[in-house]
């Protein structure tokens, strides 16, 4: 990574200023501005269809807004920077006839990385995720697991100031996520601003300093966890109870019911009111007053998207 | 243009190491050679076992003629050379061997009574039994050239299929019953023979007149400059263009539905990547002509041929060439880009496959006169322009330095075109999902912002 100014220190990431981006008569993107700080791991979360993917297209120009400014690493409206960014998309996509090495040097010739610099880059990436005796295998000899590591390290291999990662963890088991986990958090110790979007809230509270939440191509989040937790209030409950959630569904002002096996989550908006009803009808083994967990502000902002789309009721076994 | 470069070497590379690659330039040799060696192990394989047959001769005058050059077919085919020499360059020669035909075996049949049914039927017996391998009935009057009944000759098989003998006995008898009529008629046959000897057409070139005022007689026509050269240059161009540009649709449709386009996108910009996977098809496309071209300049050099092939044709061959896959190819990539599954690709390659079959369709009437309106018209019209100006170029004296600039011009212009239009579909194609667009929405994608 070349050595940044300080006025480049400065500078946000990446800054959208009133981007709209219409396919159609559908607006995918709304008035979106959005500034991410350097250094800094920022989620996007989202539903399906939210506007995330599009968003990051046009950090990454490959869509251009039909309105408002992009800016990317101090370039402003360009691919100037895009040497500088590493990407690995929701869908993965590699070679399938050609050997892994032959892929990751492609990749980061595309950079703009010599091949001397690539060839080590990539041994060193290999072995870092173990897969140094794949690196002559055609890639459509690896397993899922693997071929994802290797599109990390298709993403990663030009050393990039600025890391957009889609989805980067699903469909991998707790040891490689772990391997990748660690892999991004070494590279934003080295100052890799990482970008990435997840469905998993627990991975976006964990990982994050920043959470921004596109809904149907509006922001309607955007600041660190505990400023959004903040803005919901202290309104969740959690409760250790005889009858359990089809007891708690039944009381005045309870909503969201979310089954967590010994314990249920739930929203309700005087927490001594509920206890109150409860004590006369069951035994309460836990009551807790607690922040709302990211997982349920998201289900609070998109639920009239879930119900439309016939998902599992939250209110029945968690998600 | 340093991105470009690294697409179109990483596509041209990518081409050149695959199997596919390797088996379809030997496709074409190959098959060739395979072609020409079946026929020849069929040649030795020839059932040469020799052929008896029975004549009945109701005319009672001409079997001991026929048996006579039956015996001498056999007595030619025993002491006759088995092989010819074509001669190559000065003292070397290539000896082809003569295909082996079956001797053939005569014997007379005699009509007891005149139950010619019965012979029939008897000698029928005689062939369903192996005995003969057909019989002939020569009619009772087939010698009076005034007579309309018995005039005909019959030949009876039940192998319909073999031609060598069947043709042998109606020209051996109809030379035998003519040098007989003559003579009946008191007419020298051998006088006729010479009075009526066919004229001979030679084919000649202009003569010309050079700068010092000397004149050049004109010069035999060459066939191989005139026909094969011409026609098999531009069918090689044909060739090599649609091997070459097809592919670019399979391709980016490929990396689009492994979403490894979104990938690139990342890295280079969508006209980045079309122009890089152009032109590395472009590298496969003339690597594929060089391969080609040089062994068939070997082969007619080996052949002393290498003359009638002027060497400029070379350099149209790759100029049209180039031109025809960045033009079909810019096109191929843009439906690629827009389409989401092949069958969708299909439909929408169909006009396009239209449009680039038209030199193939028209080469004929401008291979026959290529100074017509027509042909100098249809030349002119781009999408043929590549196939069918190489065409009368080959074909001497060729079109005139207007019409070959105008060429050019043309098709480098609607080739600009069809790379710049290419450009915004697949701009636009590469990423999107759902329906394939249909035309009109195709063209709407051109003239978006």
């Amino acid at each position: 990574m070349p050595p940044l100014l300080s006025a480049d220190l400065k500078r946000p990431a990446v800054r959208l200023a009133n981007v709209t981006k219409t396919f159609g008569q559908h607006t995918a993107v709304r008035d979106l501005s959005l500034e991410v700080p350097r250094g800094c791991t920022y989620g996007f979360i989202g539903p399906n269809g939210s506007g995330k993917t599009t968003t990051i297209r046009t950090i990454l120009h490959i869509f251009h807004p039909d309105s408002g400014e992009v800016e990317v690493l101090g370039e402003r409206s360009t691919r100037a920077a895009s040497d500088r960014i590493g990407y690995l998309p929701e869908e993965r996509g590699l070679y399938k006839k050609m050997t892994v090495r032959r892929v990751l040097a492609y990749y980061a010739a595309l950079k703009g990385m010599n091949r001397a610099d690539a060839a080590k880059a990539i041994t060193e990436w290999l072995a870092k995720m173990g897969l140094s005796e794949w690196a002559d295998k055609k890639v459509e000899a690896l397993s899922k697991g693997m071929a994802q590591k290797i599109q990390f390290i298709a993403a990663v291999i030009a050393r990039p100031e600025l890391l957009i990662l889609d989805e980067p963890f699903s469909g991998l088991d707790p040891v490689n996520l772990e391997v990748l986990r660690a892999a991004i958090l070494e590279l934003r110790a080295t100052g890799t601003t990482i970008v990435f979007s997840t469905h998993d809230m627990a991975m976006a509270e964990i990982m994050c300093d920043f959470i921004f939440m596109i809904y149907r191509g509006n922001k309607v989040l955007d600041g660190t966890l505990a400023d959004i937790q903040r803005q919901f209030g202290e309104d969740t409950v959690r409760v250790g109870c005889g009858g359990g959630a089809e007891l708690l569904r039944g009381l005045p002002g309870v909503e969201l019911v979310r089954d967590l096996g010994q314990l249920q989550e739930l929203r309700h908006p005087d927490a001594q009111a509920l206890l109150r009803d409860l004590a006369p009808r069951t035994t309460v083994r836990h009551f807790e007053v607690c922040k709302p967990s990211l997982h349920d502000i998201f289900i609070r902002i998109a639920k009239p998207d879930l119900q439309e789309m016939q998902l599992p009721k939250t209110t029945g076994g968690g998600a | 243009m340093k991105k470009v470069w690294r697409v179109a070497a990483t596509e041209y590379l990518n081409a050149v190491r695959s199997k596919a690659f390797i088996i379809g330039v030997l496709a074409v040799p190959l098959i060739m050679a395979i072609s020409i060696g079946a026929q020849f192990y069929a040649q030795k394989k020839t059932d040469v076992t020799p052929r008896r047959f029975a004549v009945l001769d109701r005319s009672g005058q001409l079997y001991p003629a026929l048996a006579a050059k039956v015996q001498a077919r056999t007595d030619g085919l025993r002491a006759g050379a088995k092989s010819v020499s074509v001669p190559l360059k000065e003292g070397q020669s290539l000896k082809v061997d003569l295909p082996p035909q079956a001797e053939f075996v005569v014997e007379e049949f005699q009509l007891r009574g005149d139950d010619l049914k019965a012979a029939e039927l008897q000698l029928s017996g005689r062939v369903r039994r192996k005995e003969l391998f057909a019989f002939v009935i020569i009619g009772p009057n087939v010698l009076d050239p005034r007579a309309t009944n018995g005039t005909e000759v019959l030949y009876h098989t039940q192998t319909p299929t073999y031609q060598d003998l069947p043709a042998w006995v109606e020209n051996t008898l109809s030379g035998e019953i003519r040098e007989r009529r003559f003579t009946a008629a008191g007419v020298d046959s051998k006088q006729v023979r010479e009075l009526s000897r066919p004229v001979t057409l030679q084919r000649l070139g202009l003569a010309e007149q050079k700068a010092t005022g000397e004149v050049v007689q004109a010069k035999r026509e060459n066939r191989i400059a005139t026909l094969v050269v011409p026609v098999g240059g531009m069918v090689l161009l044909y060739l090599v263009v649609m091997t070459s540009a097809p592919a670019l649709l399979n391709t980016v449709l490929e990396e689009k539905m492994q979403k490894i386009s979104e990938v690139l996108l990342a890295s280079v910009a969508p006209f980045e990547l079309m122009l890089g996977k152009l032109l590395g098809t472009v590298l496969v496309s003339l690597t594929l002509s060089a391969l080609y071209l040089g062994s068939l300049t070997w082969v007619l050099w080996r052949f002393e041929q290498l003359g009638n092939v002027p060497g400029q044709l070379f350099a149209w061959f790759f100029l049209f060439q180039v031109l025809a896959l960045l033009m079909y190819g810019s096109v191929f990539l843009a439906i690629g880009a827009a389409c989401n599954e092949i069958r969708d690709a299909q439909s929408l390659m169909f006009p396009v496959m239209m449009v680039v079959m038209v030199p193939y369709l028209m080469f004929i009437p401008v291979m026959e006169s290529p100074t017509s309106p027509f042909s100098r018209g249809i030349s002119l019209f781009p999408p043929a322009t590549p196939m069918l100006m190489f065409l009368r170029l080959a074909i001497p004296p060729g079109p005139t330095w207007w019409e070959i600039v105008v060429g050019v011009v043309l098709t480098t212009a609607f080739m600009l075109g069809c790379v710049w239009a290419s450009a915004k579909i697949f701009r636009i194609g590469i990423l999107s999902q759902g329906q394939a667009p249909n035309l009109t929405k195709l063209v709407k994608w051109v003239f978006s912002k």
